[in-house]
């Protein structure tokens, strides 16, 4: 079979913007700023004759630089006086990218199209997320009831609308720059739905934490937040840029453990520290149903008696994060 | 005489580094802010004043000037100062090497001379950090020297010192209490400024105080702790010991009935009977025996007041003292209704360091008009909003435990938290936050707040008050 080789030369988003082929064991490619070269390119770092491209016999590319001052990186390293012999990959000259594919690489199956469940019904989606999110704000304004009602709800309405704006134009800018579209309704969706679920959960989260006297319940909900999120920021990636699901998943997964980090040591600054803060376990439902049986005061007591072992270990770790001042023995 | 909420603003009178009396005052239980403000105590008037012979209305000006004149007040004070100077000395501390003091109080020579009367607050620090402070003693003379403790007594907050080589002209001791109305001397080195005596009147013992004290109207301020308080003769009826702040002229005196006992058992330093670690058990077992007597005093009789249905204890201890009042409420729309107890003296092992307190508050929380669901989030807020009495330097972190229980008539949601004192194992804080559950428009948060307690007694405590709440509708 004929030995092929395909050049692209990169734009600076990443896609192709020049695509050459070259057909027969033996066929040069002269890449450079002159006239004459086979690629062509118009860039200051790029000598006038800077790389040769040969399409070997095997079908594989050798690559070699033309005694260039800035010289030729092949997979990031510079390229020795001898060239170097590739099946694919980029060749970088100067501050241009091109990149070569020969039939040693054999393109992917065909994958079957799937229209994603949030593009297919951004419009709902994103009607019903923004909804949800407003009717929490308002709902959490009517709880505090205050003195005027309509002007707190627009407020708090207002900023939600204003935090969500905020947060949906800048990923729809990163679509626009990476992939062309805007998809502000895509964006939106996947923001406001994340939201109202975080904030509509933690509500009932609260009502069951009360129900079934289940405190760690708090903790789970913390988890399940950091879910959301990690699931939010991955279908905005996926949405904005180019990365696959892997390198997606990735940022996304770093994201989250950055926000979740940096969320603790908040926590911890404020909290833990503190020899004053109560724990008073879930917070009241006043006439809410209760799933668990009370108990009498006897069985109550037998609890509190083992808080003298907690609160000693409670004292040996206050000890060893801050000793006495004068241990004296 | 009612002295409700007043002593808890009594500060000591030793003058310490600004840190530390910031820490007393911020001590001051929150609640109790929002109290109205106490009673001020009537003072009769002095029984040296001239009596006009009823009936009479004239009025002869050069009869009070030969009356005031007669009484001398400020030749009788020179002169009692000029008896008790070469007795009196200042009692100075210092951290580790520094040149500085870092707290100062006064002190005076009783008994053989040899020892010196002065207040556990003044020396605490020594005591409980033998290895990071030292005494010393400043004479009138101005000799001075190192000092070290012979005796201590938390209770009434009264401490024997001495020197190797200190031999002082002693002040004699009254052993009974003077009379409400006699004139009384207060001497000691206030804020630093050198030897001072005030000039006062004794008025009587305290009423409803478990400790003994005094009440002295005259100027006492920081510094002057420990300094005697005299009478007429120049005999020495207490010793000075707290003072209220932002009122005029409320000091305390600790009567000097209880110097001879301590002076007893004052033979030799501390230090040398004790190791560092049963030092702080000899104060705490000093503070186990005051809360035996006090808190647990008649343990069968615990008096209730019903309010709104809900039977709610207030005295679980003789000690306790309460006021009712409302407080403006988380919301405009809900009334709080408040019955605060407490017991109004508490000892200190040292400053901002109160043990053996109780204070119960009951807040009967009342819904106008608002949704349940509104309502809970104002109920939720009031029980969130506990003291914050502790330092980070005194008390470890809180340990936690809550759940729903039934009561006496109905339920609630019990949250216990119990934390250990860092410098005192054997002593704990609990904080125990009661809230009644189903009723949509009214609710109860009820809160015991115990400090310095052992654990075996705030639990006996806390059953005693779970046990007397109750709704009868």
């Amino acid at each position: 079979m004929e030995a092929v080789m395909l050049v692209e030369q990169v734009g600076a988003l990443g896609h192709p913007v020049l695509r050459q082929r070259f057909t027969g064991a033996g066929t040069e490619c002269r890449v450079g700023q002159d006239i004459d070269c086979d690629v062509v390119v118009d860039d200051e770092h790029v000598a006038p004759q800077h790389a040769l491209l040969t399409l070997l016999e095997d079908g594989r590319v050798r690559v070699q630089d033309l005694g260039t001052r800035n010289g030729t990186r092949v997979a990031g390293k510079r390229v020795t006086p001898e060239g170097a012999i590739i099946e694919q990959g980029e060749i970088i000259v100067g501050h241009t990218r091109l990149y070569v594919r020969t039939r040693h690489v054999p393109p992917g199956q065909e994958r079957v199209y799937r229209r994603e469940f949030v593009r297919t019904h951004r419009t709902w989606l994103t009607v019903a997320g923004v909804a949800a999110c407003i009717a929490y704000a308002g709902f959490r304004q009517w709880l505090n009831a205050p003195s005027s009602l309509p002007r707190s709800v627009t407020t708090a309405a207002l900023v939600t609308l204003g935090v969500l704006a905020l947060w949906t134009g800048l990923w729809a800018l990163m679509s626009k720059l990476n992939r062309g579209r805007w998809e502000v309704r895509v964006h939106l969706a996947i923001a406001s739905i994340g939201v109202a679920v975080c904030v509509w959960g933690s509500w009932v989260g609260g009502l069951v934490a009360y129900a079934a006297q289940w405190s760690v319940l708090a903790k789970v909900g913390v988890g399940v937040i950091g879910a959301i999120t990690l699931v939010a920021l991955y279908l905005h990636l996926r949405e904005a840029t180019r990365y696959d699901r892997r390198i997606a998943l990735a940022i996304a997964g770093a994201a989250t453990i950055l926000i979740s980090a940096v969320a603790w040591v908040i926590a911890i600054g404020v909290d833990d520290n503190d020899v004053n803060r109560v724990d008073l376990g879930p917070d009241v439902r006043l006439g809410a149903e209760r799933i668990v049986p009370n108990r009498d005061i006897a069985e109550y007591l037998a609890e509190v008696d083992r808080l003298k072992r907690a609160a000693g270990r409670e004292r040996q770790m206050s000890l060893l994060n801050s000793p006495l001042a004068d241990a004296g023995d | 005489m009612k002295l409700v909420g007043l002593f808890i603003a009594a500060v000591w009178l030793c003058a310490a580094a600004p840190s530390a009396v910031a820490q007393t005052v911020g001590a001051a239980d929150q609640a109790e802010r929002k109290q109205p403000p106490p009673e001020t105590p009537v003072v009769p008037p002095a029984a040296e004043e001239p009596q006009q012979p009823p009936g009479e209305e004239t009025v002869n000006e050069a009869a009070i000037e030969a009356e005031i004149a007669a009484q001398e007040l400020s030749g009788e004070a020179q002169t009692r100062l000029d008896a008790a100077r070469d007795s009196v000395v200042q009692i100075q501390g210092f951290f580790e090497g520094s040149e500085s003091s870092a707290f100062h109080g006064s002190g005076f020579a009783v008994d053989d001379g040899r020892r010196i009367v002065t207040n556990y607050h003044v020396v605490a620090q020594a005591v409980l950090y033998p290895q990071q402070y030292r005494l010393k003693y400043l004479a009138s003379d101005g000799r001075e020297g190192p000092l070290h403790v012979l005796a201590i007594d938390v209770r009434n907050d009264l401490a024997i010192v001495a020197a190797d080589d200190l031999e002082l002209p002693p002040l004699k001791l009254r052993p009974d209490i003077p009379a409400q109305g006699e004139r009384a001397w207060s001497i000691g080195f206030p804020l630093n400024l050198g030897l001072t005596i005030t000039e006062g009147v004794a008025n009587g013992l305290v009423e409803n105080r478990i400790g003994q004290r005094i009440h002295y109207t005259g100027a006492i301020n920081g510094g002057m702790s420990g300094g005697p308080a005299l009478d007429r003769r120049g005999r020495v009826y207490g010793v000075n010991v707290s003072v209220v702040t932002n009122r005029q002229l409320v000091g305390f005196v600790v009567p000097a009935q209880h110097i001879p006992a301590l002076l007893a058992r004052a033979k030799e330093p501390l230090e040398k009977q004790y190791s560092a670690l049963q030092l702080r058990q000899h104060v705490t077992s000093q503070v186990l025996a005051y809360e035996a007597d006090v808190l647990e005093a008649q343990p069968d009789a615990v008096s209730t007041q019903t309010v709104r249905g809900f039977v709610l204890p207030t005295q679980i201890s003789p000690y306790v003292e309460c006021s009712t009042f409302d407080e403006r409420g988380p919301h405009v729309r809900t009334r709080v209704e408040v019955i605060s107890c407490r017991i109004p003296s508490q000892l200190s092992v040292q400053s901002g360091l109160p043990v053996a307190g109780l204070s119960i508050q009951h807040r009967i929380v009342r819904s106008i008009g608002l949704h349940p669901l509104q309502f809970e989030r104002q109920v939720n807020r009031v029980a969130a909003d506990t003291p914050r009495l502790g330092l980070p330097t005194h008390v470890a972190p809180f340990a936690c435990h809550d759940g729903l229980v039934s009561l006496d008539g109905f339920d609630a949601r019990i949250s216990t938290c119990v934390r250990q004192y860092r410098l005192f194992p054997d002593l704990y804080d609990f904080n125990v936050t009661v809230v009644s559950l189903d009723d949509e428009s009214q609710a109860l948060v009820s809160r015991l707040t115990l400090q310095g307690v052992a654990f075996d007694s705030g639990e006996r405590l806390l059953k005693r008050y779970l046990g007397a709440l109750q709704w009868k509708p």
